[in-house]
């Protein structure tokens, strides 16, 4: 039970005292009217290249931009404790870390699911996306399962950032490689060999590839081995995010390096 | 010949509250200043938090218009004369803003030189100088992230005589430094005087004040509420003496009954880790002590004495008189 | 006159130090729309048509300048008052102006070198070689861009500054500039309410004078407007700056604490 309620209101609750400062004025500009203009960006660029069509870029690049409150959100709830000088407190209360750090994620993974729906509603109401009804429910899962596996990615750079300082720009970095190698804006098959390689590699991959071929009509079960295989790959970046932060938690009470800021 | 000369400045802020229906709020931040500063003069502006030090600085600066009255600082208007005012000051504050972070000192101190337009011959010179006189020098190769705050505070100072203004501003220079830098800091403060600067300084700590002012103006809820020496503030508070009693654990209905004793004057309560100061203001020539500890019968009491008012009791009467 | 030629130049010269140690201003500007760029020319390849590469190719390596130029001066100012130097830099004698135009002269050479990076990059990465007819023009019309955008980016930091989030406005900007300004998709093919808004910027008119002198036609009339357009943002900003000065002395608004 305990670890229930670290899980939940512990995330909920430090999720909020780190995103006060964000005001509809920040909210607005990088949450809805950023991701329309990507979608819009590579929808003209597909249509003016003749490749693809709207719901191609409209489906990778919605997902694509859900990484950003993902990776930024996931690393900051870390990040910005060092920051505040709270991490060392939060580290020598008793709670579990695993709870502790995943409870952080739950709202994480809302935000970028719902940064991701605006990408699609945005896609349905004004380009040229057309969902069948009786794919939604398979839709909505696999953007949630997109976001999930984002934050799992993000939670391994907040630990990462611990380290290096410049947390926005290994986000930043991240969300570009993301829109080169995960079959974004560019299908994984017309990718350059060695970048087709890795791209299986990296979160959003599986997720934008299902979330295609749902759009186009395809039901769960023919999509489930992608979800799978989206979920595995979103947890391996979770679990060396958490062995990264216990080991980084390890090294700070024998060096101190996690108050230097 | 005077060198700052304040004439009843007012200044009220609009403040709005809320994103769609917005009601603007005034506040009155100063309310009618006036003061004078001779050449050559330390004087101090003192007050608590929000008092109107800042606002009062910033008219003076010419960074904020007044909302009525006027200023001078060397016969140049602020309003009027902008850029002859700017020239000839220089303006400190305190906390670790207002560098380049990502610049070394030195390069701060070429930055602003420029933009005080410091003669290109003489700028090395002047730089090396100034480094050097805040105790920076061997380290102003360094990028000022890396800064702790003392250092931080003396290139502030150092960039706000760059141009060797003959007006100097220090809004609560010593904020946030460490006892050992405050009173090297007291003591590069006190050297600008000796060369001949006119300064303006605020701050909250009273020892300061009471060492290096020559005079002082004390501003309350943005009116100046007394102004002379150090020597004349101590005079201007009716205290005869001071009884500080050490309490564990006294409550508010025991303070109370303190203030009724003949002779008690205003009694005020400070927080010492677990203990209470008392701070009894007695009237002279009141023999206070023995009806006070027969009063606190039951409290924990520790130590009890009694010592002559400082600028700091003087201090605290006046911000806190109703 | 020895004088400001010396102030500008230091100003200069500190103000391109203080980007380029930057991780975020300075090598993410270069990064961040590099990749883009990467993605556009990798949708543009699958067609294989050197014609379109070509397209692409020009409108990749100016794309970048956006960024380094409009989208990081619209958050120049905010950053100084951050830091509590915007206060500092005004309660000098020096005029606001004379500071603006060495930072934003600055933030022009991060975006020329974004031009010389991706032209590079689409050399050694995709094999691209860009056709240019006329070198001299094409550097021309280059620096144009620059210039311009550096205006326009004066009048950006100077209007964005009453916004308290202007970072984040400076990242909302990036991708309608690279939507509007023509660099990878033909302004003709955007919606035609959207095209007097691409012609209002001086940088849609660059672009297109690079174009033209990259493909041996003549990019005088292009060039004409943008400086002229360029020219009337840097006025326009330089009366707002005035105005921004005065407002904030009266409005308390120079800090933000």
């Amino acid at each position: 039970m305990t670890t229930l309620r670290i899980l939940l209101v512990g995330g909920l609750m430090s999720y909020r005292a780190m995103f006060n400062w964000l005001s509809p004025w920040i909210l607005i500009p990088s949450m809805i009217v950023s991701p329309i203009c990507q979608i819009l960006l590579f929808a003209y660029i597909g249509r003016s290249a003749g490749v693809g069509n709207d719901e191609f870029y409209v489906m990778g690049n919605a997902l694509n931009y859900a990484a950003i409150p993902c990776l930024f959100a996931m690393s900051a709830t870390i990040e910005g404790e060092r920051e505040g000088r709270t991490l060392s407190v939060v580290l020598t209360t008793p709670a579990a870390r695993i709870p502790l750090f995943l409870g952080r994620a739950l709202p994480v993974i809302v935000n970028g699911w719902a940064v991701a729906m605006v990408g699609v509603v945005f896609g349905l109401l004004v380009l040229d996306v057309h969902i069948p009804g009786s794919s939604w429910p398979a839709l909505l899962l696999v953007i949630t399962v997109a976001s999930a596996s984002c934050t799992g990615l993000g939670l391994a750079m907040g630990a990462v950032a611990l380290r290096v300082r410049e947390g926005a720009v290994l986000g930043n970095v991240l969300f570009c490689l993301l829109l080169v190698f995960s079959g974004v804006s560019v299908a994984v098959d017309d990718l350059p060999g060695w970048m087709a390689a890795v791209s299986p590699w990296f979160p959003l991959t599986h997720a934008i590839e299902a979330a295609r071929e749902v759009a186009d009509g395809a039901a769960l079960a023919d999509v489930i081995g992608l979800v799978v295989r989206e979920i595995g790959v979103g947890a391996l970046y979770a679990a060396a995010g958490l062995l990264l932060l216990r080991w980084l938690e390890d090294q700070s009470r024998r060096h101190a390096t996690l108050e230097r800021v | 010949m005077t060198a700052v000369e304040a004439r009843d400045l007012r200044r009220t802020f609009r403040t709005r509250t809320g994103v769609l229906r917005r009601t603007a709020t005034e506040v009155e931040a100063v309310r009618g200043v006036s003061f004078d500063i001779q050449r050559g003069e330390l004087f101090g502006l003192l007050g608590p938090n929000g008092a109107g030090k800042t606002t009062t600085i910033k008219m003076l600066i010419t960074l904020l218009l007044p909302t009525s009255g006027t200023a001078r600082v060397l016969g140049h208007d602020v309003v009027a004369d902008v850029r002859e005012v700017r020239r000839r000051i220089g303006y400190v504050f305190g906390g670790d803003r207002g560098l380049y972070e990502r610049l070394s000192a030195l390069d701060n101190l070429r930055y602003f030189s420029e933009l005080y337009g410091v003669p290109p011959r003489e700028q090395k010179a002047r730089i090396g100088e100034l480094l050097e006189m805040v105790g920076l020098t061997g380290r102003e190769r360094e990028r000022v992230e890396g800064f702790s705050r003392g250092m931080r505070q003396r290139l502030h100072i150092a960039r706000g005589l760059l141009h060797d203004p003959e007006v100097l501003f220090l809004d609560e220079p010593s904020i946030g430094i460490d006892p050992v830098g405050a009173r090297e800091l007291r003591a590069t403060i006190a050297s600008l005087i000796d060369v001949g600067k006119t300064v303006l300084l605020t701050t909250h700590y009273m020892f300061e004040a009471d060492e290096l002012c020559d005079r002082i103006a004390v501003i309350r809820a943005g009116e100046i509420v007394a102004e002379g020496t150090p020597g004349d503030l101590k005079r201007l508070v009716t205290v005869g003496s001071v009884v500080e009693i050490e309490t564990y654990g006294v409550g508010e209905a025991a303070v109370a009954d303190l203030g009724a004793i003949t002779g008690v004057q205003s009694v005020a309560v400070e927080e010492r880790g677990q203990m209470q100061v008392l701070i009894l203001h007695c009237a002279r020539d009141a023999e206070v002590t023995q009806a006070a500890l027969s009063r606190l019968d039951g409290v924990r009491v520790g130590r009890v004495g009694t010592r002559e008012p400082t600028l700091e009791d003087a201090y605290v009467e006046l911000v806190s008189r109703t | 006159m020895k004088q400001l030629l010396r102030q500008q130049l230091v100003c200069y010269r500190l103000q391109l130090k203080v980007i380029t140690t930057s991780w975020f201003d300075g090598a993410l500007a270069v990064f961040f729309p590099l990749m883009f760029a990467t993605a556009t020319l990798l949708i543009y390849g699958v067609r294989d048509d050197p014609e379109a590469m070509q397209f692409a190719g020009l409108g990749a390596a100016i794309m970048g300048m956006w960024t380094c130029q409009g989208v990081i001066a619209s958050s120049l100012l905010t950053r100084e008052r951050w830091a509590g130097t915007l206060e500092l830099v005004v309660a000098a004698p020096t005029s606001m102006g004379r500071v603006l135009v060495p930072t934003t002269l600055a933030l022009s050479t991060i975006g020329l070198y974004t031009v010389v990076a991706t032209i590079l990059w689409e050399r050694w990465v995709f094999g691209l070689e860009l056709r240019i007819e006329s070198w001299p023009l094409f550097v021309t019309s280059v620096l144009a861009s620059a210039l311009t955008l550096a205006q326009f980016g004066f009048f950006l930091a100077v209007t964005a500054v009453r916004y308290r989030a202007s970072w984040s406005l400076g990242a909302a900007l990036e991708y309608p500039g690279w939507l509007l300004c023509g660099f990878v998709i033909p302004v003709a093919t955007l919606p035609d309410w959207l095209h007097p808004l691409s012609w209002s910027i001086p940088t849609t008119w660059a672009m297109e004078a690079v174009r033209e002198s990259a493909g041996g036609g003549s990019p005088w009339r292009d060039l004409l407007v943008c400086l002229v357009l360029g020219s009337a943002y840097a006025v326009l900003a330089s009366f707002l700056g005035r105005q921004l000065v005065d407002s904030a002395r009266r409005h308390a608004t120079l800090a933000l604490t």
